[in-house]
């Protein structure tokens, strides 16, 4: 098991097995463990009843119509797992760090792989957008997977997801609200629901520098030369705030979850945090 | 402090400039990778401060040039001092056998002088007022510049011998030059003085200067006495006490013995009694001083300072000793002072090493001792006899003469003639050049049978020509009869001084020396003469062969420089003391400004250090640039500084684990509190380390010096414990931390140093180990045997000796199981430490006694076996055990 799998199995062991609301579940949606309460496919029993006309004969169960005189079919119980589609931006954006202790794209990768195992213990499927194929059980082969994924990074790929998955997204989120609203209103249509996840370096949120620095950009397209950080750090946090404003209309157009986490934080926070974006809330349904 | 070139200063007017330079041009900005930049796009920082260089880098940057051009100022430091006077400067050099003991402080003297000379540009000439190894006298070079005279002063070398101030007077005079600068050894070095001391100061302003905190010390030839030296030192009086310490040392050039000298204030010459056993009298090759290396510390000893042993043996033991009238009763007066003597039969005598034996009427018949007796002689023995009644009625074959029968009375009462007086001694002879007295009358004697060869076996005759004393060679040896008693019962011989000087020059005889001292024209050639530094090298050309009268007579010259001369079998050696007058404190030069040698410090060039600081400083500014660029993380700035300033830092957490004695077994020996001793018993337990690492399967770690009660005794196995005469008793928790250490199975060797052949090198040890023992709870001893464990623990040993030999050693009697039967003491006083001991050179400095390499095999043999009994217990005791099971298996 690779190192991050297992520090992300550790982190995720802590809270119980996360078993996501399928809500409106059409008959398109995989079978699964979760229970529905009704008849339907599944391997759970449900109950007998009597023999009715038009039933097939090979459902009779032989042995529980043995005992009386009436013959018995066996129903089991209707059963559906949902599929969680992830995905981590990897591109070099996320591949820096300055003021906290991990890169931010080892956080996201971490946070996606507890995330995932949370998810593989309450049954669910767990795909990656982003990569071809089909939904994943193991945690290994997810993050192998991961190791594989190759992604220009921004925003998610388009990807054919299945009718009412839900999606976690997790990335700095730092390109053009356009591209992010496209991307997400491509999902969204699809339908799914989701959540969106906001890594940042803590210095990308306070802007700690000083004096005259020329900041160039991680992937060298541009560079600016600001002769004393310090007076335009206001300036700058009102446009990360006016970014995460944007970002939280676009997830609230869209129906899904938003939140922020810096990686000088614990990413036990940020993974209760889609924990409970993810599990049923009560009294909600 | 002055400089060199100071139009250079000017420059640093130029400072302000720079700092205005510096001031408007902003720093290069730091340069940061920023994955949000995006939104930073547009941002303008509102108030546009002119960014600066931070202020203390400004002034790091000045300092680094203002540093750069002091440096090129060429500033130079303590050259206040100027030299006298203008014009030429002689600079007068003694390079006697004085100036040695502090050269390269007066060549530092003569540097700084040629160093204040260039810088004003005066010409100098140089002047060493002793004669040249050329044998040319002293005379002053030309005035030349100082750089040109350099590397003349550089070749200079102190000399052995006297400075020749009568010449250098004359040289002085002849000198054009208008003032002086002399560096003195502060010795008048002979009577010429005044007329010296006239000369420099008639040339214009002297400057003296004088290293008078060492004296100057000649150590002169030693005075035989009877049972060792007596070693002299000559000194010009000094105002306090002083100590010289002298060394005894071999000609392997290992150290035999080493005494201290107290030389009180005001005293020109000490002297005192170094005692030495005459085995190690006969090693020993020449005293040296300790202290600087100096030709006046080294005294050349050849064979007129060594002693024989001369073995007596009487034909009639009972009466040989009576007074006045026994056989050994003269002899033993004659020769007492200057020689060893042993009374035993042949046989012991033999045992030992001996080179003369005195056989007074004893006749030695046919048999075995006959035959041993005449081997010895053919190798190389001289055999004494004197004749008597006995020898009369039967001679033997040991005689260098046939003997008539009988024996011849002169002026008895039956008899016409008169008792005979003694015939001058014929040149030639060993006793040529004896006076002898009127008084001597020989009454009695035994004959020569008429021979051919007589005259030439003779060596002194009676006034009517009777071969009184008659030799012949034997082999490598020879035998010498005197024809009378050695008592006075058949001459007045023994009664005279006549007597003593024969004996004497029979014994010398016996050391090589042929043929008389002083008669012989045969010259000697200078073989190796010692340099001013008491160094011996190959003779100078100048040197010339000497007769031995000449080589009595000589004075240390450049014709006669100090060495040894002549071939190896007839070696004479020729002190620098040798008719030296004693030293004398010379004083000052009229009107000369006196200044202590080394007092002043010399001048030193900073400019070197400047610009080292300067460039220190440009490489801080280069550091602290990028780091301010962001391009170096202060953790690899502050390692890669810190390797630069100290690249042994990385290596002392290794040094200090290595010294961790629970890392490595290892010998462990008592501080004395005498560093002497501890750096012999260190040296020992060194020595024996590796010899225990190089034969053994086990290895040792360097030895420790513990303190009972502050170490822990319980990480070493072994303890060595040299006893010296002055120790005091140990403190109760020393007792008790040893007394733990022997409870708990570790070995305690402890050595008085003074057992055996050894006897009397360490007086009162015993005493001292008494005191010290005191409170430790040493078991019953025995006497240590061939049958103990410790015995073949290695090696299989039937003697233990170190150092000395022949002295019991001491172990626990009885078996302690508890213990494994390990004895937790050894005592002994064969001083193994110094057996074991090896210098820095890896030989052996100090000498075994009796001597040879056998005995110092075995002293190893045995600290093996001890290091072997300490480390493994008593498992090789159960051999003794294999006798028995291996007859109980046969059975």
């Amino acid at each position: 098991m690779s190192h991050s799998a297992r520090h992300a199995e550790a982190l995720g062991a802590r809270l119980p097995p996360l078993l996501v609301t399928a809500e409106r579940v059409a008959a398109t949606v995989a079978q699964g463990v979760h229970g529905r309460r009704r008849v339907g496919q599944g391997d759970s029993f449900w109950q007998y009843r009597p023999f009715l006309p038009g039933d097939a004969v090979n459902r009779i169960d032989w042995r529980q119509s043995a005992r009386s005189d009436r013959a018995f079919v066996r129903e089991t119980e209707w059963e559906a797992a949902q599929t969680v589609a992830l995905w981590r931006d990897g591109g070099e954006t996320m591949r820096w760090k300055k003021a906290g202790p991990v890169e931010k794209a080892e956080r996201a990768e971490l946070l996606l792989l507890a995330l995932a195992a949370l998810l593989l213990r309450g049954g669910e499927r767990v795909r990656l957008i982003g990569t071809e194929g089909r939904p994943v059980s193991g945690l290994d082969r997810l993050a192998s997977l991961l190791g594989q994924m190759n992604d220009p990074g921004g925003v998610p790929p388009e990807a054919p997801l299945p009718r009412h998955a839900q999606v976690v997204l997790i990335g700095d989120f730092l390109a053009p609200l356009e591209t992010i609203q496209a991307a997400v209103g491509r999902l969204a249509a699809i339908p799914t629901r989701g959540h969106l996840l906001q890594v940042l370096d803590p210095a990308e949120a306070l802007l700690p520098y000083e004096g005259r620095v020329r900041f160039e950009g991680v992937r060298r397209e541009a560079a600016t030369l600001i002769s004393r950080v310090e007076s335009v750090r206001d300036a700058y946090a009102a446009r990360l705030a006016a970014q995460q404003d944007g970002l939280q209309a676009i997830c609230r157009a869209a129906g899904w979850g938003f939140s922020v986490h810096r990686t000088d934080h614990p990413a036990e926070a940020a993974l209760l945090g889609l924990y409970m974006a993810l599990a049923p809330q009560v009294g909600r349904r | 402090m002055m400089f060199a070139s100071p139009w250079v200063l000017f420059a640093l007017a130029a400072l302000p400039l720079l700092w205005w330079l510096l001031r408007v041009t902003p720093p290069s900005p730091r340069i940061e990778r920023f994955p949000a930049i995006r939104l930073l796009f547009g941002l303008v920082a509102q108030a546009e401060t002119p960014a600066r260089t931070p202020w203390w880098l400004l002034a790091l940057r000045c300092l680094a040039a203002g540093l750069v051009i002091l440096g090129l100022a060429r500033p130079v430091l303590d050259a206040g001092a100027q030299l006298p006077g203008s014009g030429a400067v002689l600079l007068v050099i003694d390079d006697g056998w004085a100036a040695a003991r502090d050269w390269p402080r007066r060549m530092l003297a003569a540097n700084t002088a040629l160093d204040r000379a260039e810088r004003t540009g005066r010409p100098v000439a140089l002047l060493a007022t002793a004669a040249a190894e050329t044998a040319t006298p002293p005379r002053a070079t030309a005035a030349m510049p100082a750089a040109d005279l350099r590397p003349l002063v550089e070749a200079l070398r102190p000399k052995p011998w006297n400075p020749d101030r009568a010449a250098a007077a004359t040289a002085a005079a002849a000198s054009t030059a208008s003032s002086v600068v002399a560096i003195s050894d502060g010795l008048t070095g002979g009577p010429a003085w005044t007329p010296y001391a006239t000369a420099l100061a008639a040339l214009g302003p002297v400057e003296e200067l004088r290293g008078e905190d060492i004296p100057a010390r000649l150590l002169l030839p030693p005075k035989s006495e009877a049972d060792g030296l007596v070693v002299r030192v000559a000194q010009a009086p000094q105002p306090l006490d002083g100590e010289a310490a002298i060394r005894a040392v071999s000609a392997d050039g290992r150290t035999l013995a080493r005494m201290v000298l107290k030389i009180p204030a005001g005293t020109g010459a000490a002297e005192g009694p170094m005692k030495l056993p005459p085995e190690l009298r006969n090693r020993l090759a020449r005293l040296v001083l300790d202290g600087p290396a100096t030709a006046a510390g080294v005294v050349l000893l050849d064979e007129r300072w060594r002693r024989r042993p001369v073995g007596l043996i009487a034909g009639d033991a009972t009466t040989a000793a009576t007074p006045l009238t026994g056989q050994l009763f003269y002899l033993r007066r004659a020769l007492e002072p200057f020689t060893e003597l042993r009374e035993a039969e042949i046989p012991a005598l033999l045992a030992r090493e001996i080179s003369v034996i005195v056989l007074a009427d004893r006749v030695v018949p046919d048999g075995p001792e006959r035959d041993m007796l005449a081997d010895w002689v053919a190798k190389g023995g001289l055999l004494i006899r004197f004749a008597g009644p006995r020898t009369a009625e039967h001679p033997d074959t040991l005689l260098p003469v046939k003997m008539l029968d009988g024996d011849r009375q002169l002026g008895g009462a039956m008899s016409w003639s008169q008792p005979a007086g003694l015939a001058a001694f014929q040149p030639g002879t060993p006793f040529a050049g004896l006076a002898v007295p009127e008084e001597v009358r020989v009454t009695r004697q035994v004959l020569a049978a008429p021979a051919l060869r007589l005259t030439e076996a003779t060596w002194a005759r009676l006034a009517d020509g009777t071969p009184l004393v008659t030799q012949a060679t034997r082999g490598a040896g020879r035998v010498v009869l005197f024809h009378v008693t050695a008592n006075a019962d058949w001459s007045d011989l023994p009664l005279s001084g006549l007597f003593v000087d024969m004996l004497r020059r029979l014994v010398d005889l016996a050391n090589g020396v042929s043929g008389s001292e002083d008669a012989s024209a045969e010259r000697l050639a200078p073989v190796e003469t010692l340099d001013g530094f008491g160094q011996p090298g190959a003779p100078p050309g100048a040197a010339m062969a000497l007769t031995n009268a000449e080589l009595t007579a000589a004075i240390a010259g450049p014709r006669s420089p100090p060495g040894t001369y002549g071939p190896e079998t007839a070696r004479r050696v020729l002190n620098l003391a040798n008719h030296m007058a004693a030293p004398e404190a010379a004083p000052p030069i009229p009107g000369a400004s006196q200044t202590p040698l080394g007092g002043v410090p010399p001048e030193r060039a900073l400019a070197p250090w400047l610009l080292a600081a300067a460039l220190a400083l440009l490489a801080i500014d280069l550091l602290i640039s990028l780091r301010l660029r962001g391009l170096l993380r202060p953790a690899a700035a502050m390692l890669a500084l810190a390797l630069l300033t100290n690249p042994a830092a990385a290596q002392s957490l290794q040094l200090s684990a290595e010294s961790n004695p629970a890392r490595a077994t290892r010998l462990a020996y008592m501080n004395t509190g005498d560093p002497q001793v501890d750096d012999i018993v260190r040296a020992g337990l060194t020595g024996l380390s590796d010899y225990v690492n190089r034969r053994t399967a086990a290895y040792l770690a360097d030895p420790a010096a513990v303190t009972p009660g502050q170490d822990d005794l319980s990480l070493y196995p072994l303890i060595y414990w040299a006893i010296t005469p002055d120790a005091d008793s140990l403190p109760p928790a020393a007792v008790a931390a040893l007394n733990l250490f022997m409870a708990n199975g570790g070995i305690i060797l402890i050595d008085t140093r003074n057992g055996g052949s050894g006897a009397g090198f360490a007086d009162g040890a015993e005493a001292a180990l008494e005191r010290a023992g005191r409170g430790l709870a040493i078991p019953v001893l025995a006497q240590l045997t061939q049958a103990h464990v410790l015995a073949r623990s290695f090696y299989l040993l039937g003697e233990f000796p170190g150092r000395f030999a022949g002295d019991p050693v001491w172990v626990q009697r009885d078996q302690d199981r508890s213990n494994d039967s390990v004895s937790p003491v050894i005592i002994g006083g064969h001083d193994w430490a110094s057996a074991w001991a090896v210098d820095a050179q890896g030989r052996n400095p100090y000498a075994t006694i009796p001597g040879g390499a056998r005995q110092r095999v075995l002293a190893y043999r045995f600290g093996v076996n001890i290091v072997m009994y300490a480390l493994t217990g008593n498992y090789k005791g159960d051999q003794v055990h294999v006798p028995a099971l291996l007859q109980r298996l046969g059975e």
